[in-house]
């Protein structure tokens, strides 16, 4: 847990014939991060190229693949990965009969869509005339008279029963509402109404048609005032079609639904065994392939690849180190409870840990809650977030928003248990000191209260706090640097690294020498002889740093020959400029920390002046600012202290030791993305 | 006179929100490579561009989606001016201006397809919006026009009466509305430029950099469109480049239009101004439409990095107005440029290449 697990090589040669029983163990166990056999080294004397057909079923099962799951989602269904079950009970998928149904799908759909843009547009033609009687009034008290702005034009007239549907078709590409009125013998009675620019053409379909303006008969004008309501009783009918086929459109995938799903986990599965045997060199009868595994794992998929291949195999088993050369390359798990899930997250958002180092994950937990803690202790608050981390855990839209929210919510629940304990270490319960403080009391210290027989008194007492904890954080970072160079061999860097034996002696030296300081009222520094042991020492040997470099480099070809006056210049630069970022950099991690204590301050004198505010008022409006006051607080100094604490976690302990160079361990399984 | 934190603290905080929902590159690849444009709009449903897919499942139509997406935006700019101290009000109304010349131009497309090529224009006037932007004006005088004298009538009072009644001629004489639209362009950004000039000095060197580093894309854009489409003269392109680049000089893009190798022309400014872009010069290209398409990845490099700087800078300054203006309207082209390619049928390695 500690560090990073331990991953071990495997190289597998197998039978041919067994491949694909081999492959679908492999697939099953889904612990193989594959490497490709051409990084490793020149090709075997017999091996033939990947195999191309391998990557072209790849390629047309992907794409399949794909493209129905881009259905699945146009019917809001997300498809889950393939399970055990899936992987045994797999079908062999027909290809060109998916396609034809998808084409199938696609050309319906296409169609659906069409008839939508259609009457789409009927609708906007119509929307066009409607929006003109509204704004510049039908004329509906005389038929013929609209009003002069207005862009429509209405008049009536008559038509040849026979000629009525070319009428109507004729003006289908026209904006217009056309209103049978009445019969006589075999000529059918319309208003019409147009748009004015389309005068002329619409005159020519009215032509064509054998149209005769005529005066409505006295009874029949009373239509006119349906002109509006036939308008928009056409509208209705148009959108209830247009919603029709929107629901057509939807059942159309949605009918299709179970199939798809099916032939998805057919295709994924089928997906992640090409992608598998990409990685296999054919080599004469026989197939090579290697990679990367956690080293717990190795007994299990030894089991499991010679019950696949009947025993016939052959597997060479190489334990990666931290010293290896490949380090870099050696992929890297953390390995975590469950609980820690949230703060790894919080480690990986910065960087992966090389293989072989530290993973801080266990200790980041404890620090960031700590910091959290001491920046927002408070018993009411923290009950507070700690709901809201549990409703992020039960609101069904959350969950479904991913597992970065999922962690989130309990990193929230964490925080608000860490500003329980908190709050009750100092007495604060919704920014009133009511608790008895099982530490000390911060709002009375704040408020500017001594407190008899307690050890912290002042603000100053807790900003020593911060600053005590500050420089624990700060040396279990050295102290973490230290193991991971160990752990890599290179002595050197253990020695001159600005995080190595000589800058942390210069560390413990300054801290000495300003706990002496304070100590004697900022009047005396140590003893000379002290100040030269504790930081003079360690600064001369940094000197040497530059030329032990340039003896080692001495012996290799690439190195040049300079004017050792030079050389000796060079070296000093180096060293002036390192010393000065030796002690700025500790002096500012240092004091980086006593932001802790301001927000901590800040936090109780934010709700001391709410109280006050309070006060000032009665009643309903009293409760009401304390509430509101509660709110602003919980969600400002809630976001802050959350970001300095991981501020503080990235920037002054994870830069001691945290090299973010590692390769995240990605092995193909069932539960793979991509 | 309220200083920086008092004008700009709560419009910093919303529109820094904002942007942070805009789509990052990594959803446009996604988009791209979606099978089909459904497929496309439905990766949509969980980002603010959720809209568009219900829109589109309900008519069928793309276009209809997109105008609503345009008026959320506006309506967007309208709000945020309620929370902008007066200066800043003038400048939010030249950005916005450029949302009402667009809708301008296409409504007097339509007229002029209509009524002097002849041609229908129906489904083209559907595609307007018909309720006032910063000017009231009646566009539905300017779609069912018989003349140019009635468009510039209904425009009195406001900027473009003028401007309409210059080129009215020009348009029907030579059969295009080229010249009234380039016309229009210039005074959008003439407009913006005056309005930055009334910023005190700080914004106003932050505000004009941008806008000038815009209207660099903006030549580019014109020259690459001249070029490819028109092939027209130098001196018709000069007429059309709008003044006031940050990096282009007129005489530059005189260059850049006819050179045969362009690096030394913009080595200058990129060595000093933008190093880091100074390996995209040393890509080998031979046409002259893909130099000029070299030029304009240049120019979209030098915008996100302009945009990135005030970003990364002085929080509480014009400059997070007008980077939001930026960066929104590049995410909307985006989204409207792959959605489109979907619909065509375009293919997924096309589609990338286009954004």
């Amino acid at each position: 847990m500690i560090f990073t697990s331990r991953m071990t090589q495997l190289f597998a040669v197998v039978l041919q014939k067994d491949a694909e029983r081999v492959t679908e163990s492999l697939l099953g166990e889904g612990v193989m991060q594959f490497i490709s056999t051409s990084e490793i080294g020149e090709p075997a004397q017999h091996a033939a190229p990947v195999c191309a057909g391998v990557q072209a079923s790849l390629t047309e099962i992907s794409d399949l693949r794909k493209r129905i799951e881009g259905l699945l989602h146009t019917a809001g269904v997300i498809p889950s990965p393939p399970s055990q079950m899936d992987l045994t009970r797999r079908a062999a998928v027909d290809l060109e009969k998916e396609k034809g149904l998808l084409a199938r799908l696609d050309t319906e759909r296409t169609t659906i869509r069409e008839r939508q843009r259609e009457l789409q547009q009927e609708i906007l033609k119509l929307e066009d005339i409607r929006r003109q009687m509204v704004l510049y009034g039908a004329g509906l008290s005389d038929i013929t008279a609209s009003a002069p702005q207005s862009f429509i034009a209405m008049q009536t007239g008559k038509i040849a029963a026979s000629s009525a549907s070319r009428f109507e078709e004729g003006l289908r590409e026209f904006p217009s509402v056309s209103i049978p009125v009445g019969r006589e013998r075999d000529s059918v009675h319309y208003l019409l109404i147009s748009m004015k620019r389309d005068a002329e053409r619409v005159q020519r379909v009215l032509d064509g048609a054998g149209w005769v303006s005529i005066e409505l008969p006295a009874e029949l004008k009373s239509v006119k005032e349906d002109a509006f309501q036939e308008l928009s009783a056409k509208l209705q009918t148009l959108a209830d079609e247009q919603k029709k086929l929107e629901t057509q459109a939807d059942d159309l995938v949605k009918r299709e639904v179970p199939h798809l799903r099916e032939v998805w986990s057919h295709l994924r599965v089928s997906e992640l065994l090409h992608r598998i045997q990409t990685h296999f060199t054919p080599v004469s009868r026989t197939m090579v392939f290697t990679g990367w595994l956690p080293a717990e794992k190795q007994a299990r998929l030894t089991e499991a690849i010679r019950r696949a291949s009947g025993g016939r195999c052959h597997l060479e088993w190489h334990e990666a180190s931290g010293r290896d050369p490949l380090g870099d390359e050696v992929p890297v798990r953390l390995d975590n409870p469950r609980v820690l899930a949230p703060f790894q997250m919080l480690v990986s958002n910065f960087g992966v840990p090389r293989y072989g180092t530290i993973d801080p994950t266990p200790l980041v937990m404890p620090l960031y809650l700590a910091m959290f803690g001491l920046m927002f202790a408070d018993v009411g608050q923290g009950l507070v977030l700690m709901s809201l981390g549990v409703l992020g855990l039960v609101l069904p839209r959350i969950r479904a928003a991913g597992r970065g929210w999922h962690q989130l919510s309990w990193l929230i629940v964490w925080c608000g248990l860490s500003s329980v304990f908190f709050g009750l270490l100092f007495g604060s319960f919704f920014g009133m000191a009511i608790l008895k403080p099982l530490w000390f009391d911060f709002h009375g210290i704040v408020a500017g209260h001594r407190s008899e027989g307690s050890v912290v008194n002042s603000v100053f007492d807790i900003l020593a706090i911060t600053i005590y904890f500050g420089i624990t954080v700060i040396g279990i970072g050295l102290l973490f640097n230290w193991v991971n160079i160990i752990r890599t061999g290179k002595w050197a860097e253990l020695v001159f690294d600005k995080g190595g034996v000589l800058g942390a002696w210069m560390y413990a030296g300054g801290i000495y020498v300003a706990f002496y300081l304070v100590s004697h009222d900022y009047g005396q520094f140590p003893s000379r002889g002290r100040l030269l042991l504790l930081v003079g020492l360690p600064a001369i040997l940094l000197l040497l740093k530059e030329p032990y470099h340039r003896w080692r480099r001495e012996g290799e070809p690439s190195a040049s020959r300079t004017n050792p006056v030079l050389a000796a210049l060079n070296a000093m630069m180096h060293w002036v400029v390192e010393l000065l970022e030796i002690f700025s950099g500790y002096l500012s991690n240092t004091l980086s920390f006593m932001r802790v204590a301001g927000l901590g301050i800040a936090h109780v004198c934010l709700m001391v002046s709410f109280f006050t505010l309070a006060e000032m008022t009665s009643g309903i409006a009293s409760i009401l600012l304390l509430v509101l006051g509660n709110i602003l607080v919980i969600a400002l100094e809630g976001l802050s202290a959350g970001i300095q604490a991981l501020r503080l976690s990235y920037y002054e302990f994870f830069t001691k030791f945290f090299h973010g160079t590692g390769k995240l361990y990605t092995p193909i399984s069932l539960d793979s993305e991509g | 006179m309220a200083g920086p934190l008092a004008k700009y603290s709560l419009v910093n905080a919303k529109l820094r929100a904002r942007i942070s929902k805009i789509l990052p590159d990594r959803v446009f690849v996604q988009l791209a490579r979606a099978p089909s444009l459904e497929a496309a709009l439905a990766q949509l449903r969980e980002t603010p561009f959720a809209r568009l897919d219900e829109i589109y499942s309900a008519t069928g139509d793309l276009r209809q989606a997109e105008l609503e997406l345009l008026r959320d935006e506006i309506d967007l700019y309208r709000g945020l001016k309620g929370h902008l101290h007066r200066e800043s009000v003038e400048l939010v109304d030249a950005l916005l201006c450029q949302f009402e010349i667009d809708n301008l131009k296409n409504a007097i497309r339509v007229f002029f397809d209509r009524v002097v090529r002849g041609r229908p224009a129906e489904a083209s006037a559907h595609y307007i919006l018909y309720e006032p932007i910063l000017h009231d004006i009646p566009m539905d005088i300017v779609v069912n026009a018989q003349g140019f004298d009635e468009i510039a009538g209904v425009c009195e009072g406001t900027p473009y009466s003028l401007i309409i009644r210059k080129y009215s001629h020009t348009a029907e004489s030579e059969g295009s509305l080229f010249r009234l639209e380039i016309a229009l362009d210039h005074f959008y950004y003439a407009n913006l430029l005056s309005a930055i000039e009334r910023l005190d000095r700080r914004d106003r060197a932050i505000a004009e950099r941008l806008a000038g580093v815009r209207i660099d894309l903006q030549n580019v854009d014109w020259i690459i469109r001249l070029r490819s489409f028109y092939d027209l003269p130098m001196e018709t392109v000069l007429a059309a480049i709008v003044p006031g680049g940050f990096n282009l000089s007129k005489a530059a893009i005189s260059e850049l239009y006819s050179a045969q190798n362009v690096t030394p022309i913009l080595r200058e400014f990129v060595k000093t101004r933008y190093p880091g872009l100074s390996a995209l010069l040393s890509s080998q290209v031979s046409d002259s439409v893909s130099r000029l398409l070299l030029i304009r990845r240049i120019m979209e490099e030098i915008m996100r990095q302009e945009v990135q700087r005030i970003l990364a800078g002085y929080p509480f300054t014009v400059g997070i107005i007008v980077a939001y203006f930026v960066l929104k309207k590049n995410e909307l082209d985006r989204v409207r440029i792959v959605l489109n390619a979907h619909q065509q049928g375009l293919q997924p390695e096309r589609i990338e290449g286009l954004i």
